[in-house]
């Protein structure tokens, strides 16, 4: 047999037990023909078996021997047949795929987009929510979460002493003080940088090691200690290089000597926006039962590894109510319980990333039902060219084994345009997303993702690829190669598995449309609130004066002067100044009473925001004044002490009497009785912490009566309000080195920002939405389209009959229109939940909300009539006598 | 050639079988009564170890095999020279001549 021969005809394969017999018969061969010649010379029968048996040798050890080698040789075989068929059944599927480019495409994109979506969405959701933090026992890292009478509240400085005191479960705790820390070096600008000041435990705690020097060692938090800071790595890069010279160089943070100690890894920040941490130092009466009222800390503390963490909180609740006991009034109905720092940060994420998982794994469910859909059809098509070949002499394995190879290699494409897809989604996202977003930055593609993502359109495509296959057995051939290679049979079998497909589509495509629609009328909502202050042509800028160069006086002196200057710059048309501005996220909030009403307990007693202004405050930022009068330029240190309150103040205490002319006491320090001041005015609200929040009741005192180290300044403009940024950070560098300028944005910019992250679930679910809408359409037009090549015979034999091209189409469209019907019932069913999942997200929109369900309706009907157009337009042009004539 | 003294007979075994099918297409028994009457029974052949060398040779692809009918009408096992066999013939044949030569130098009265 020669090569050439041993190519075209495979013989076929040899179960070992033939091999065996095989052997058999070529060795019996053998000995039967030497045992035939030797008889035929005249020897004995007996004697010529001998003889051949001896000089044959070991015949079962030849026989093992061969028989090994034949095995081998089979294996090899069979090897070289897989990879011979492999390669034609690769090279085949190309040529098909290729000779069908519109499926092709179609499919893959298909695949692209939701292997791709699902990717980059799991890859977030995995490194912000499942991936723990980056500490040796992360779960045992615990935050203190207190509320008091039903409201959340901070820690007292107690709380660290009574908790350090009293639990045994834990290896040791910590206070959190968040501050901003104005950094000076050498020959440099002074930069803000967010700083954190913690106890000398807080590494250990952690259990982290330095990139470079040491951490905090105890005595480090001592009154007398002399001053060390531990910087962040980015820091570390962005200002020293990455320079280890840093160790023990000495810097100024708010205008105090700091030694650097040590430099924490970039990735193992905690909290994660901090570049810089400083010990906290106590002041003498800090650390006593005194401070048991005065609430502004974090508190972290470690569980110890042997002990459960549900054990430690109970241990901390009891240590909480024997506090209550003792301390009842400034500890009245306080609880406390622990959350994981993982829970603590982004705990708030949690079920808007969850929502917006489930809204991309249904997108993925409309890309495996289109791929299904594409393949079924593609299968219809081919039952004759599979009947062809199994009359060829093609078993059902092989053709299985084909159409897998063609599943295989869409799959592959498909996953790899689905790589890019994801690629490209995660930058955007990245991009989409608000900075106040923890963690986010730090997500990056995840393979096992990709790789599950994968596996499950693979297994999509190859279940419905290899049903053509599947089918060949159950019919005849003959019918099959009779009714044509065209492929004009259809069984109404795999149209209704079609139809299903596409009714399942079109109700999931409702379904996120109206989980979609349902956000962006709610974030439409919020843009139309007032946030109660005019957000055009506004510049706003923020900076600290360090308490260490600045008393009241000297404040006094930096705010003239900079509310001065900047009057005095081309373009400004007023200048106010306040410690905080709407929508800055800083607040105060202290405890008041009314001069003249009955006195109530301390921890009964109201309580109220106050901020601090100047007299051009409320005109610059377009603020009302409703009643009364602004806080005034007479408004100063030794006149009368005056108060404005803002209109839900007045409704909230003063319902029924004009506040004009009272008297408030505020509990905000300096004098032990308070601080009485009258009130003179009455300021429309403001939308201070989010346009979702409503106004909270506050009182606004003039800045010149009462400084406050934390100054932010607002300028109003004619012109563009951006351009004034640079020449006020010059002003303020101007008037202190020290003193850096931060948070410069528009007061545009700021009401925008503090609706990023509605804007990025918006856009988010939106984004899913249209995909799901143009997939579902894709989905419908496939199945309409492929309806009426099948059909083409039988309109034909319509349009003989006399029915006209409208009459066809609307036949063809209405069919479409019911299956979308169909669907649109069920999404609209389907919705009624997933509007319950989102409604915790909405605003001032219900989540059976009609306009929103209807208009789907309507866009979805639309998108249907037009897939179904496009195919009863061809439909309806039909030429019967080339329809009837292609019999 | 590099031959080790085990692999003598082995070596050698295919060398033959390989000459002997170069003749043309025959199944085991004939290549057996070939060998034996070319070397007039001197070498001792036993037909086990002669198997075993077509079965190899067919593993190592110089000689394939095909099932067909003998003269006397019964199914038997056909072996060929593939193209591969015969290359690796050509170069055996000629190690075996430069080899047999120097044994023959050594042994040769000078």
């Amino acid at each position: 047999m020669t090569p050439a021969r041993k190519k075209l005809f495979r013989l076929p394969w040899r179960t070992a037990r033939q091999i065996r017999d095989d052997v058999d018969e070529e060795l019996r061969f053998h000995l039967d023909m030497r045992i035939a010649a030797l008889v035929s010379l005249g020897v004995s029968p007996d004697a010529a078996r001998a003889q051949a048996a001896r000089e044959f040798g070991d015949v079962d050890d030849a026989r093992r021997y061969i028989g090994a080698v034949d095995r081998d040789i089979e294996a090899a075989q069979r090897r070289s047949d897989f990879m011979s068929d492999l390669w034609h059944d690769i090279g085949y599927s190309i040529r098909k795929l290729r000779a069908a480019p519109l499926f092709t495409l179609a499919a893959i994109a298909t695949l692209g987009l939701g292997i791709g979506a699902n990717t980059a969405i799991f890859s977030v959701v995995n490194g912000v929510l499942l991936k723990p933090l980056p500490f040796p026992r992360a779960d045992h890292l615990v935050r203190l979460r207190f509320t008091q009478q039903g409201h959340s509240d901070v820690a007292t400085p107690m709380d660290l002493v009574d908790n350090r005191t009293r639990a045994t479960n834990f290896v040791g705790f910590s206070v959190i003080e968040g501050t901003t820390a104005n950094l000076s070096r050498d020959n440099a600008d002074a930069e803000r940088v967010q700083g954190v000041r913690v106890n000398a435990n807080w590494f250990s705690l952690l259990r982290i090691a330095p990139l470079a020097g040491r951490f905090f060692v105890e005595g480090d938090d001592d009154a007398s200690a002399p001053n060390v800071a531990v910087i962040g790595e980015q820091l570390w890069q962005r200002d020293f290089g990455g320079d280890k010279s840093v160790i023990g160089k000495t810097v100024r943070i708010n205008s105090t000597p700091f030694t650097i100690v040590g430099v924490v890894p970039g990735d193992q920040r905690y909290p994660v926006t901090v570049e810089l941490w400083m010990t906290k130092h106590w002041a003498p009466n800090e650390l006593s039962d005194q401070s048991r009222g005065a609430r502004w800390l974090g508190l972290m503390g470690r569980v110890k590894d042997g002990v459960d963490v549900a054990a430690a909180d109970n241990e901390v609740e009891k240590i909480s109510e024997a506090m209550e006991k003792q301390f009842p009034e400034p500890f009245r109905e306080r609880r406390v319980h622990l959350v994981s720092v993982q829970e603590f940060l982004v705990g708030d994420l949690r079920k808007p990333l969850f929502i917006v998982l489930g809204a991309v794994t249904l997108v993925l469910l409309i890309a495996c039902a289109n791929v299904a859909n594409l393949m079924l059809v593609r299968a219809t098509a081919r039952e004759g060219e599979m009947a062809v070949r199994t009359a060829l002499g093609a078993g059902r394995g092989r053709l299985v084994r084909q159409l897998m190879t063609e599943s295989v290699i869409l799959s592959l494409v498909g996953a790899i345009v689905g790589l890019a897809v994801a690629k490209l989604a995660m930058h955007e996202l990245l991009g989409l997303a608000p900075p106040n977003l923890p963690l986010l930055r730090t997500a990056s593609i995840d393979g096992t993702t990709l790789a599950v993502t994968a596996i499950v359109a693979l297994l999509t495509g190859m279940i419905f690829g290899v049903m053509p296959a599947m089918q060949v057995g159950k019919h005849d051939l003959a019918t099959a190669l009779r009714a044509g290679s065209r492929g004009t049979r259809t069984r109404p079998a795999t149209n209704r598995t079609k139809q299903a497909i596409v009714v399942a589509e079109v109700a999931v495509a409702v379904t996120l449309l109206t989980g979609a629609g349902l956000l962006l009328h709610s974030f439409a909502n919020l843009l139309s609130v007032d946030p109660g202050f005019r957000t055009d042509g506004v510049l706003s800028m923020k900076l600290l004066l360090p308490q260490r160069s600045y008393d009241s006086t000297t404040i006094r002196n930096f705010v003239r002067a900079l509310e001065t200057r900047a009057r005095a710059l081309p373009g400004v048309r007023s200048v106010g100044l306040a410690n905080f501005i709407p929508l800055d996220g800083g607040r105060e909030d202290y405890a008041f009473s009314i001069r003249g009403r009955p006195p109530v307990r301390p921890s009964d007693a109201p309580s109220t925001e106050a901020r601090k202004i100047s007299p051009d405050f409320f005109a610059t930022m377009g603020m009302p004044i409703v009643r009364g009068r602004s806080i005034a330029s007479t408004d100063v240190p030794g006149a009368p002490p005056v108060l404005v309150v803002n209109h839900a103040f007045a409704q909230a205490f003063f319902p029924n009497e004009d506040p004009l002319g009272k008297t408030i006491v505020l509990g905000w320090g300096g004098d032990p009785g308070g601080d009485a001041r009258e009130i003179v005015g009455i300021v429309g609200d403001v939308h201070s912490f989010g346009l979702e929040e409503a106004p909270e009741p506050t009182v606004y005192a003039p800045m010149a009566q009462r400084t406050d180290q934390s100054i932010s300044i607002v300028v109003r403009t004619d012109g563009a309000p951006a351009n004034l940024a640079a020449p006020l950070r010059a002003l303020v560098r101007d008037l202190d080195r020290e003193v850096p300028a931060y948070s410069v944005q528009t007061m545009d910019e700021r009401v925008a920002s503090s609706v990023g992250r509605q804007r990025f679930y918006a856009s988010l679910i939106a984004i899913f939405a249209a995909v799901a809408l143009i997939l579902s359409a894709v989905g419908l037009y496939g199945v309409i389209a492929y309806a009426v090549s099948q059909r083409t015979h039988e309109l034909g034999v319509r349009v003989a009959l006399g029915a006209t091209g409208d009459r066809i189409a609307r036949m063809v469209i209405g069919e479409g229109l019911v299956l979308t019907a169909i669907g649109i019932i069920m999404g609209a069913l389907a919705s009624v939940f997933a509007g319950r999942l989102v409604s915790s997200l909405l605003f001032g929109v219900s989540a059976l909300d009609p306009m929103t369900i209807g208009s789907v309706t309507l866009v979805l009907v639309a998108v249907a009539a037009l897939a179904s157009w496009l195919p009863a337009r061809r439909a309806a042009r039909v030429d019967p006598l080339i329809a009837m004539r292609g019999d | 050639m590099t031959v080790q003294p085990l692999d003598l007979l082995q070596g050698t075994l295919d060398v033959l079988v390989l000459r002997t099918l170069a003749w043309g297409t025959m199944h085991g028994y004939a290549v057996s009564r070939w060998i034996h009457q070319r070397t007039d029974g001197v070498l001792e052949i036993e037909d086990a170890p002669l198997y075993k060398s077509l079965h190899r040779l067919e593993r190592a692809g110089y000689v394939s095999a095909e099932w067909g009918l003998s003269e006397n009408n019964r199914r038997a096992r056909y072996y060929s020279l593939t193209a591969a066999g015969r290359r690796q013939f050509a170069a055996e044949e000629s190690a075996w001549r430069r080899y047999a030569e120097a044994v023959f130098k050594v042994l040769e009265p000078t």
